[in-house]
Formats: C-alpha cells, structure tokens, sequence
C-alpha cells in the first residue's frame, strides 16, 4: 500500500529549482545579480553581444564560428558541471539516481530562467540515432548578424558538450536552421560524428532542416 | 514573488494610495486569520486528507503503485502551493512556481487520467475538511493548479538510454 508519510519522509518535495521568482535573486548592494546558492549571475547587454560578433567577424573573419564554437564548448563544460552540482545538492541525491525526466524538466526550465530562450527535446529521430533540439527566442542569434548560414556557434558547443557528457558518448553537434538566416527558430541535431558528416555539406549548400532530416533518415 | 499587494506597493513613487487601495489592503488584513487557520490545517492534516485518496485510487482506481505514488506526489506538492498561494492571496502564484514544470512531469510520467482522478477525490475530501467560506478562499487556486493539469502540452523525454 502505498503510505504517504513514507513518501514525505524528510517533508521535503523537490519540483522546479529553476523557477524565474526563486532563482535570480540580487546583492543589490555590492551591485552583483545572483542566483539561489549564491553563484554570481550577469546580465548582458544586446549592443555587447552584437559588439562581440561584429568584433570577431572583423579581427578573425570566417574563423570566428570556430571562436564561437570553442567558447561555447568552453561554457558547456562549466555549464554542465555547475547543472549537475545544483541539481544533486536540490535533490540531495547523486546525478545518476536522478530521473531523466526531471533532469530534462529543469534543463529546459534552466535555459528559460536565465533569458537563453526555450530549448525543446525532439525525439522524433530516435530510433535513428539522432537527437532533435530546438531553441526558440534565442537572444543569441538574436544579435548575430544576418547571415546565409547558421550562426548558433555558442549554443551548438554547449549542446554538443552537454549532451556528450550526459550519455558518455562524443557527440557531435550540427545546427540546420537558424533564426539569423530568417528561420522561424534555431535547429539542432546530434549524433556520432561519422553519422552527421553529410550533414554540414547540406547546410553549406543552404539545404532547409526538413530536406536535411529526410535526406538524413533515408540514409539510415 | 508577484504578491498581489505588490502593485499597492509599488505605488510610492506615483502618489499616496487612494481610498479604495487602502480597503484592498484591509481587506486582505482583515481575511489573514482565517487564511491562517485554512493554512495551519493542510499543514496540520497533510497526511491524513491525503491518504484516503491514494487508498481509494489504489484499491478501486487499480492502479499500479508507482503510478499511485506518482500522482499523490503531485497532489501533495500542488496542495502545498494552493495553500501558499492562499495565504499571500495571490493565485498567480500557482502557475509561476509550476507552470514550466508540473505539466510535464504528468506528461513524462503518463499520470493525467490518475491525476484527474485524485483531484476530484480531493475537492470532496477538503469539503469535508473545510467549510464552503475557507473553500472559497481556496478555489482560485485550485482552480488554477487544475488547469496547468490538464494543459499538458510539452514534451520531455523519458530516456536517452541507448540513443546513440
């Protein structure tokens, strides 16, 4: 029979730790944003992010979506240790006995909270061996410039990063649409390197995301 | 926190609050002992109103037990936030701690159809509890966390197991 003292044993019942009103809190008066442990938050501003890309474009030209990328994955490592030590500390149980649900639950509660848009799971391609992610209000691309290919560079490293050390398997990150070229949100999809190689020639060629996944599932 | 007094205030750097804010505020004043003793006894009887409804949704529901346990969770948590809300007078408060969250842990774990279930078994249980005037105080709420219940609309993925 199912008790529910048992179920309430230290009284405690965890949900969203990453809601909006609980997690950015201010020390207003050393002028620092932070968030409910007390980490340091910052708010950027457009104009720099928009410095940033035209910076970059101009001091390394093409190079600068490998800049991105690199910082990107730079942040995803971080980003990803510091995601787990919240999350098992709120739990107050180890990453690995957490639910999948709840983990992809505060994932996407965690990219909304900090103003980095709606990031969606798509799992249509599974059975393939593909992960779909969708980013939907991006502030990132938001600021890049328009441009004919994708510029999601940051997020496509924290993805691949993220998502690599969350299965243990070297993951490689590709991004089909995105909202610089006039798409209506930014497309992702992951998969083994080997698998996604076909994958930037169809981008490169200005491929739409639809026509890349079709392509890719015939291939099998 | 987006208390509902909040706009009152916010007011100071507009002008003096007028006649009708100042009844608001007393208003609210005037209903804090009864929100507080509405409040005292869902903390008070947390176990006891919930554990009739999963002896009901096990043995006649026939639900599995995790589902059962799954579900009485949910309840647990929503009836902790009603009650919160409650007492701050504000059912706006429902919906930001667990809208972003709720929905989708039904959908991940297929608990809708039990869910509605146990919020049916427990309006009749807190009628019981309560009188129709500490319902009322109660009702925007629920109302409100029931429909984030039945707005289940995203999707998470249970698994990445085995994916790639």
């Amino acid at each position: 029979m199912v008790s529910v003292a048992d179920l309430l044993t230290d009284g405690r019942l965890p949900s969203n730790y990453f809601a909006q009103d609980l997690y950015v809190r201010g020390l207003t008066e050393m002028g620092l944003l932070e968030n409910r442990r007390g980490d340091r938050l910052l708010a950027i501003p457009d104009p720099l992010l928009q410095a940033i890309y035209s910076g970059l474009e101009k001091e390394t030209g093409q190079a600068s979506h490998m800049v991105l990328y690199n910082c990107g994955r730079w942040w995803g490592k971080n980003f990803y240790a510091r995601f787990c030590e919240e999350l098992a500390d709120y739990y107050k149980q180890p990453m690995a006995s957490l639910a999948m649900a709840e983990f992809l639950q505060s994932l996407q509660q965690c990219w909304k909270t900090h103003g980095w848009g709606q990031i969606h799971l798509d799992i249509t391609y599974r059975d393939r061996g593909f992960l779909g992610v969708e980013i939907w209000h991006s502030p990132f691309t938001a600021a890049a410039p328009q441009a004919q290919k994708p510029s999601g560079d940051l997020e496509r490293g924290i993805l691949e990063i993220f998502f690599t050390q969350l299965t243990g398997r070297e993951l490689s990150c590709i991004q089909t649409s995105c909202t610089a070229k006039g798409d209506d949100c930014n497309r992702f999809v992951l998969g083994l390197e080997k698998r996604l190689q076909s994958v930037e020639t169809m981008v490169a060629n200005g491929q739409a995301h639809q026509a890349i996944m079709q392509t890719l599932m015939q291939q099998g | 926190m987006a208390f509902k007094l909040d706009t009152l205030f916010d007011a100071p750097d507009k002008k003096y609050l007028n006649a009708s804010d100042l009844s608001i505020l007393s208003q609210y004043v005037s209903s804090i002992p009864e929100r507080m003793a509405v409040y005292r006894t869902l903390r008070d009887q947390e176990v006891a109103i919930m554990q009739p409804i999963a002896d009901v949704l096990q043995q006649q529901g026939g639900h599995p037990e995790p589902m059962v346990e799954r579900s009485v969770r949910n309840g647990l948590m929503v009836l902790r936030y009603v009650a919160m809300a409650m007492l701050l007078d504000d059912d706006s408060f429902v919906e930001e701690r667990l809208q972003g969250w709720l929905p989708e842990m039904i959908k991940a774990y297929d608990t809708q159809a039990i869910d509605q279930q146990l919020f049916q078994l427990l309006e009749k249980q807190l009628s019981k509890v309560f009188s129709p005037a500490q319902l009322n105080l109660l009702k925007p709420s629920l109302e409100k966390a029931q429909g984030l219940m039945l707005n289940t609309r995203e999707t998470v993925t249970p698994t990445l197991a085995g994916l790639f």
